[in-house]
């Protein structure tokens, strides 16, 4: 009865910290020789190309088809020289037995193999000549197409393309795609263009009576479109970090 | 050829089993051999407003369950001859359903019925979703307000996903109409309630007809008698008008399902009011 009510002061009080877990997503780069001079050219040239995409991303070094680089020093000085790049280097995968162990020594963490995911955007921009991020064949895009009306609680994705819906989206209902979002019909639910953060992704519509608007991951809801918002035939994509609404008339 | 009909809403209280039991009683007027089942398991109620309470010994998942012949559990209308009642369990939960058992069921009384009316429990659980599985048509159930309406656009859309018909895959779809009940034209006009107009733009469905809110509807279940028996009424005469639809009549939807024809007395009342 006493522990009881014990557990139960323990629980009425506020935690000091509370544990939560969380996925991140990092950019992993597969080395497949020495980081010599051409290697640092050929890394700088891809940075150039999109500047933006990789400052201060987590970056993980893929061990697994390069050979050495055993020692704590050749770790640091490849840490150094990414981090002077603005590459935020925090591991190493697939690496040997002592290429952990000198990643340990050089303050880098070992983390077993994850599964890698292609970037959509690097795809999109990047070029194929690049050794350093072997680029993988670009997806055929699938657009798709619905012909009758989205029910609440009904959610259409198209993952690898525009999604046309000639009908109305009601209320409660969900509408995704990678890229744009046609609708021929009346939006009440929800819209998500350019899912994996295709900036220039718009969404457009007969009439706008949406629950919430996002492109590549910025969204508005009805709560905050205000009441000068045009609502037939309008357009919504990214301008800069603001979702903008216009007519299309 | 038989028809499977589901009468179902997602929301609960908007007059499913009422409108079962009246379009079950319409249809049978008509002289089609019916057959009404109540899904609804744990909470029996068709019985009830069918007024047959009494009479239940066997139910519907008694046949299932092969513990009693359908002929045993199936209650005959006092009223109409054409009219029969599958009662539903009081005493088990939707749990007892199975889809075999209930295709079972529905293959027997094919055989026998013209029109089959499944009265869908609330939600879209297990209850309503076997309810639904095996329709041919169905009968979506809405007031004129929001909550209501988005539920039935719910239930229109597991209509199109989640039933034998739609799972075929070549294109056969359960055919949806919309039956609005509890409508106050006055109400409606005010902007207190939706207008039919309204919900058909958000449903995208044909209409089946229009139910006025009306005394008589709350009168004839405390009596147990389908509404649509009571021809007088405005509510009766709707379903009635709804039913001849359903059997593919083309009845005219009349512009104020409400109003009475009403005589010289209370037209003078009625202004002076």
């Amino acid at each position: 009865m006493q522990s009881g009510k014990s557990a139960a002061e323990v629980v009425a009080t506020v935690k000091p910290f509370q544990i939560r877990g969380r996925s991140f997503t990092a950019v992993a780069l597969h080395l497949t020789g020495r980081p010599d001079r051409a290697f640092f050219q050929a890394l700088e040239a891809r940075l150039n190309q999109t500047p933006l995409f990789f400052e201060n991303a987590p970056l993980v070094i893929d061990l697994e088809l390069a050979d050495g680089l055993d020692s704590a020093e050749e770790l640091m000085r490849l840490t150094a020289e990414l981090r002077r790049r603005k590459l935020s280097v925090f591991g190493i995968q697939s690496g040997t037995p002592a290429q952990a162990r000198a990643a340990n020594e050089a303050g880098l963490i070992s983390l077993p193999a994850g599964r890698d995911v292609a970037l959509e955007r690097v795809t999109r921009q990047g070029s194929r000549s690049v050794p350093a991020t072997p680029a993988p064949a670009p997806k055929e895009p699938a657009n798709r197409m619905i012909t009758q009306p989205v029910r609440s609680g009904q959610t259409v994705f198209a993952d690898r393309g525009d999604l046309v819906i000639v009908g109305s989206v009601s209320s409660g209902a969900e509408v995704i795609a990678a890229g744009n979002i046609h609708i021929y019909g009346r939006l009440r639910g929800r819209a998500l263009a350019g899912v994996n953060g295709d900036t220039s992704a718009r969404i457009f519509c007969h009439a706008l009576d949406a629950e919430l608007l996002a492109i590549a991951g910025l969204y508005r809801t009805s709560e905050n479109l205000g009441a000068d918002t045009p609502r037939q035939y309008v357009q919504v994509y990214l301008q800069g970090e603001v979702l903008r609404i216009e007519s299309l008339k | 050829m038989s028809k499977v009909i589901v009468v179902t809403s997602g929301k609960g209280g908007v007059g499913k089993t009422t409108s079962s039991a009246a379009i079950g009683a319409g249809l049978a007027m008509r002289g089609h051999k019916t057959v009404v089942i109540d899904f609804d398991v744990g909470l029996r109620n068709l019985d009830m407003i069918m007024g047959c309470e009494r009479r239940v010994v066997f139910d519907f998942i008694n046949v299932i369950q092969g513990d009693a012949k359908l002929k045993q559990a199936l209650i005959k209308d006092r009223r109409l001859e054409n009219l029969f009642i599958l009662p539903t369990s009081q005493t088990r939960d939707k749990d007892a359903l199975t889809k075999e058992g209930v295709k079972a069921v529905l293959d027997e009384l094919r055989e026998e019925f013209d029109y089959i009316v499944c009265d869908s429990p609330a939600g879209i659980e297990r209850g309503a979703h076997l309810a639904m599985y095996y329709a041919d048509e169905a009968v979506v159930v809405t007031n004129p307000e929001v909550s209501s309406v988005r539920d039935s656009d719910r239930v229109l859309g597991l209509l199109n996903s989640k039933t034998a018909l739609a799972e075929k895959g070549d294109g056969s779809a359960v055919k949806a109409q919309l039956l609005l009940t509890r409508f106050d034209q006055n109400r409606s006009a005010n902007g207190e309630m939706m207008s039919v107009d309204d919900v058909l733009e958000i449903l995208a469905i044909p209409l089946l007809g229009i139910i006025p809110e009306s005394t008589s509807v709350l009168k004839a279940s405390n009596e147990g008698t389908p509404v649509s028996l009571d021809e007088k009424s405005p509510a009766g005469k709707a379903y009635l008008d709804a039913v001849g639809r359903l059997v593919g009549e083309q009845i005219e939807m009349r512009a104020n399902p409400g109003e009475q024809r009403r005589g010289f007395f209370q037209r003078l009342l009625g202004r002076t009011a």
